[in-house]
């Protein structure tokens, strides 16, 4: 399942998976993991493991080094009102990032959380 | 445990682990072709088992006792009261920090039969080598790693090594500089706890 979440991530992130129109981000927010640190990283699919761990930032700069970090993307259809949420996952080092991860949640598992 | 000076090398042992097993082969060998001289089956043991035993030597000796000599130092520093709630392992030193108690353990691959324990505020200086040179497309590094300057010498500890190059900006590079960074940030707060 996350494995084709995945997948379907690197191509069009942005299409609507019901009527195939582009999709509006509606939302974006950056995110600390501060459970996942450089060397232990362990790969999760689970929103709820994300509802649980996430804490909301400003900015990159305030990830401590070595310290996880995750963008969510909130992204709706215009023609159809479907939602979708983007999360990735990435290692911020100096002004580089090293992506981990990038998990596309269509059914509203994240909805508790917006 | 020893409070320094930090030294990365025991000549002794160095010298040891490169000759003590080319001198135990000539010996066997001496002897195989002296008092066993055609005695074929012990002139042939005598040739052929110190030369394997010298080879597993070299191949495994010292990263044996380097394992076991990280292993004694996480049960020493916890006797002596060091919580070493952060551990470094690479190939050539392995780093015991007490971040809080502002102590500093430190152990060489060849120079496994002491155990360093400094003070923080010994640590002269910390930084990252990103191991990065050459220009354009060549640019690259095979090898990060973070040092810090102790006694006035260079404990340099490496977070990744490889025998290929690699980009900059790969995940490889990125990940050693992540760690290395991370360090210095420890051995520095380290330091600043040590008064
Ligand atoms: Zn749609």
């Amino acid at each position: 399942m996350g494995f084709f979440r995945n997948i379907r991530s690197i191509f069009h992130d942005d299409w609507c998976s019901r009527c195939k129109s582009q999709m509006e981000v509606v939302r974006k927010q950056l995110y600390a993991l501060p459970d996942q640190r450089v060397g232990h990283y362990k790969a999760h699919d689970d929103a709820a493991y994300y509802q649980k761990t996430l804490v909301p930032i400003e900015k990159k700069a305030q990830v401590p080094t070595g310290m996880y970090a995750c963008g969510m993307h909130v992204y709706r259809c215009p023609q159809c009102g479907h939602q979708a949420v983007k999360l990735t996952v990435f290692l911020p080092v100096r002004d580089e990032e090293k992506v981990e991860q990038a998990l596309y949640f269509e059914d509203g598992e994240m909805d508790a959380f917006l | 445990m020893c409070d320094g000076p930090v030294r990365k090398f025991n000549f002794v042992y160095l010298l040891a682990y490169i000759f003590v097993p080319i001198a135990v082969c000539a010996l066997c060998i001496g002897i195989a072709f002296g008092p066993f001289r055609g005695v074929g089956a012990g002139a042939a043991v005598l040739t052929v088992v110190p030369s394997l035993a010298s080879i597993a030597w070299w191949v495994g000796g010292g990263r044996f006792l380097y394992s076991r000599a990280k292993k004694r130092a996480e049960a020493e520093l916890k006797a002596q009261g060091v919580n070493a709630n952060q551990i470094f392992y690479s190939r050539g030193w392995s780093v015991f920090v007490d971040v809080a108690g502002g102590q500093v353990g430190l152990v060489s691959f060849w120079n496994p039969f002491k155990i360093f324990l400094i003070p923080a505020s010994r640590i002269q200086k910390t930084w990252v080598d990103d191991g990065v040179g050459g220009v354009a497309i060549f640019k690259g590094s095979n090898r990060v790693s973070f040092l810090l300057q102790v006694d006035n010498s260079n404990v340099r500890v490496d977070t990744f090594t490889s025998n290929q190059r690699f980009a900059p900006n790969s995940d490889h590079i990125l990940t050693g500089i992540s760690k290395a960074d991370t360090w210095v940030e420890i051995l520095q707060a380290a330091k600043q706890n040590a008064g």
